[in-house]
């Protein structure tokens, strides 16, 4: 792992073992709704399934019993201690469950991120976190961003990429332009609803679909995005795609080009070819790969995406096999150097 | 894709007997038609109630011309594009020299409908391109349309058409009720595969836009059309369905071909992770994607590098997998002159214009035996 030492982690998971990790930051309105309801937190286990190969890697199963860390001395000694990063982003899933009550939601989500500062950020320089919002209640995720904008360990905001609306939708714009004037990129995050059909037919009867699936859903984000302008109406927004792949993007971007020049007179406010605001304002972490194994297939689909528009991620504790190492193989120092730090650098401003 | 440098056709092996194939080629029945050929009780049906499933326009409005290619209108009162079997074969099978062609006819491809109202559509569409298409033409072949959601019934259209050589594809929409993958309609994937001829899966049905939502716009749905078909080349692969019909073919229409190779990565990838999730995979989900699942090759990708369309072909092994077909008389049209980069080989162009699908329609043996 020390091939991998001063990296910037741009997607390591942590979660509260439970509402008794939350508890201080949730009013007795909120505690007592939990209580009454007997709501608890999986640990999002239909989309981790707790067994399942890729939910943990044997040496985070072994280091403690719940996989995901829940506290700081856990997430030192697997990561920080482990891989050495420079800094790690921590993005915590908990509330992207199963909530439609938009006012526990908002709830919620300021409870994690006041959770977030105190068990985490507050113990050690090296972490950074997404700031966890709600989809369902922009006004409310405006504020949240504002009330936690001035605090520069939070990096970006976290949405999921299962959800209501298409990402690129006119609902979420309050949010995108208190990202851009909070300077923060929006990250899109693998999973999401769980109570959501991840296939335009339906529900999947295995694991592995809907795990596979999130790789098509987050190509709609991309194309609605795009589609509707957001790059043109908040130039400065930045989105980064987490955990969904990156290997769909050429044939998606040659698609999406090609359609454009026959279908623009639609969207007008699309003024520059898609691949453009693409590779302009966009960015995937590195894991899961999901790449081939024959190397010279992997250095060309490389030069297809362009390194520059990769942000790696050791995606800890979920293990997705050996496709970050097939990947770091197929670059040239310089790209190497891009896609560990430099271009993470570039996109959080975190400062060499 | 029409710089002067390609608008010259390709030179292709002059012994080739077949040199054209078009594997995807719209006949469209006007309401009118589908009415004068429905039985008495279920025209009366449908001249109150017309159709349960979404029409192109009720899914979303096409943006140009209502999808259709403004010089396909004949010319001749009460017609539309795809309704005139002469102005098509003027227009298109002449026009370009097509050996063959594929007909995927529309509306009926999709029948979410009461069943015996189905049954009765599916046979008027079947009856109405026999007669007036498939009799008029030797270089014209069909798919046809099965009440797919109530398989015993699509079981005896399947018996009553099948019979003919002609009617070289079982045609379903890429997205009926359930995911392809479904046991439901494995006793249609069985009889195809028992018979020879492959399930042609047309990108159409109800794109429920699940898990993200849906588009604003039809330059959205479009492009989007790809990662819908992805979802259920997944369901095919990860169902079984290729283990417990090993004799399976099946093709991927009009939904372009470059994202099949990334697929087929993503799913690997996952494989090795998660394989007791797919307990009825005993191979690579990629090697299955290969030996079973052709593509059409329109809407054709574009890069501005045509040498990436070539070596992701050749990432996904799909060389001989993909099909050209050109979505006549729809507005994106993919002309057999141009819409192919000048990036292959001879062999490598002769086999995705008319070699790979001549192999898997049995062209031109499967007519000329007829005749």
């Amino acid at each position: 792992m020390t091939a991998l030492e001063g990296a910037i982690d741009c997607d390591v998971h942590c979660a509260p073992a439970s509402f008794e990790d939350l508890a201080p930051y949730l009013s007795d309105f909120w505690l007592d709704y939990i209580s009454d309801a007997a709501i608890r937190l999986t640990g999002n286990a239909l989309q981790y399934p707790p067994g399942a190969p890729t939910t943990a890697s044997e040496a985070a199963r072994s280091s403690e019993g719940v996989p995901t860390p829940s506290t700081y001395e856990a997430l030192r000694d697997a990561v920080l201690e482990r891989a050495r990063p420079r800094f790690a982003i921590l993005n915590c899933m908990t509330m992207y469950e199963s909530h439609r009550n938009s006012h526990y939601a908002a709830a919620l989500a300021r409870a994690v991120n006041d959770w977030l500062a105190a068990t985490m950020l507050d113990r050690d320089d090296r972490l950074r976190a997404s700031i966890v919002v709600s989809g369902i209640d922009v006004q409310g995720a405006v504020a949240e961003i504002e009330r936690l904008a001035h605090d520069r360990r939070f990096v970006q905001i976290l949405l999921a990429i299962r959800g209501d609306l298409a990402a690129g939708h006119p609902h979420y714009r309050p949010l995108y332009e208190a990202a851009a004037s909070a300077e923060l990129p929006v990250v899109l995050h693998a999973w999401g609803r769980t109570g959501y059909a991840p296939t335009p037919t339906g529900l999947t009867t295995t694991y592995l679909a809907d795990y596979a699936s999130n790789r098509q859903i987050v190509q709609a984000h991309l194309v609605s995005l795009v589609c509707e302008g957001l790059f043109e109406s908040v130039p400065t927004l930045r989105i980064v795609f987490a955990e969904c792949g990156f290997a769909w993007l050429p044939a998606l971007l040659w698609r999406f080009d090609k359609d454009w020049k026959s279908l623009w007179r639609e969207a007008p406010w699309v003024k520059e070819r898609p691949s453009d605001y693409v590779k302009r304002h966009m960015r995937a972490t590195t894991a899961p790969a999901q790449l081939p194994d024959d190397p010279r297939q992997v250095r060309e689909l490389v030069d297809m995406i362009g390194a520059e528009w990769l942000v790696y991620s050791s995606d800890y504790p979920h293990d997705h096999g050996d496709q970050t190492d097939i990947l770091l193989s197929a670059l040239s120092t310089e790209e190497r150097v891009a896609v560990l730090t430099g271009n993470a650098e570039s996109l959080y401003g975190l400062a060499a | 894709m029409a710089d002067a440098a390609t608008l010259e056709p390709d030179v292709v092996e002059s012994d080739r007997a077949v040199a054209l194939v078009d594997c995807d080629i719209h006949p469209l029945m006007t309401p009118e038609m589908i009415a004068e050929r429905l039985s008495p009780k279920w025209r009366r049906y449908y001249e109150q109630f017309g159709f349960r499933m979404p029409t192109l326009q009720h899914l979303y409005p096409r943006a140009r011309g209502g999808g259709l290619r403004l010089d396909a209108w004949p010319d001749k009162p009460g017609l539309i594009p795809g309704s005139d079997p002469e102005l098509m074969r003027r227009q298109h099978l002449d026009e370009y020299g097509i050996d063959f062609c594929v007909l995927i006819p529309f509306p009926v491809v999709d029948c979410y409908e009461l069943p015996e109202f189905a049954a009765d559509l599916c046979r008027a569409s079947n009856d109405w391109i026999w007669e007036e298409w498939i009799e008029s033409d030797a270089r014209i072949l069909s798919g046809f349309a099965v009440p797919h959601e109530y398989p015993d019934l699509a079981l005896r259209e399947f018996e009553l058409r099948a019979q003919d050589p002609r009617w070289c594809q079982l045609n379903m929409p890429s997205h009926p009720q359930e995911p392809l993958g479904s046991r439901k309609y494995w006793p249609l994937y069985q009889a195809a595969a028992d018979r020879g001829i492959p399930v042609g899966f047309h990108a159409s049905g109800y794109v429920n836009h699940r898990g993200a939502g849906s588009p604003g716009y039809y330059l959205e749905e479009h492009v989007l059309l790809s990662a819908a078909v992805a979802n259920q080349v997944q369901s095919l692969v990860l169902e079984g369905v290729f283990e417990a019909i090993p004799n399976l073919k099946v093709v991927m229409v009009e939904a372009g071909v470059a994202w099949a190779t990334s697929l087929a990565w993503s799913l690997d990838a996952a494989w090795s992770q998660l394989r007791d999730s797919a307990p009825y995979l005993r191979r690579r989900p990629s090697e299955y994607m290969h030996d079973h699942v052709w593509f059409t090759s329109q809407p054709v990708e574009e890069p501005d590098d045509p040498e990436h369309f070539l070596q992701v072909l050749e990432h996904g092994n799909l060389l001989d997998r993909v099909m050209f077909a050109t979505d006549y008389p729809h507005w994106d049209f993919d002309s057999p002159k141009m819409a192919l980069p000048r990036v292959f080989s001879l062999e490598q162009r002769a086999n995705i214009m008319a070699g790979n699908a001549c192999r898997l329609y049995g062209l031109p043996g499967r007519v000329e035996a007829m005749q």
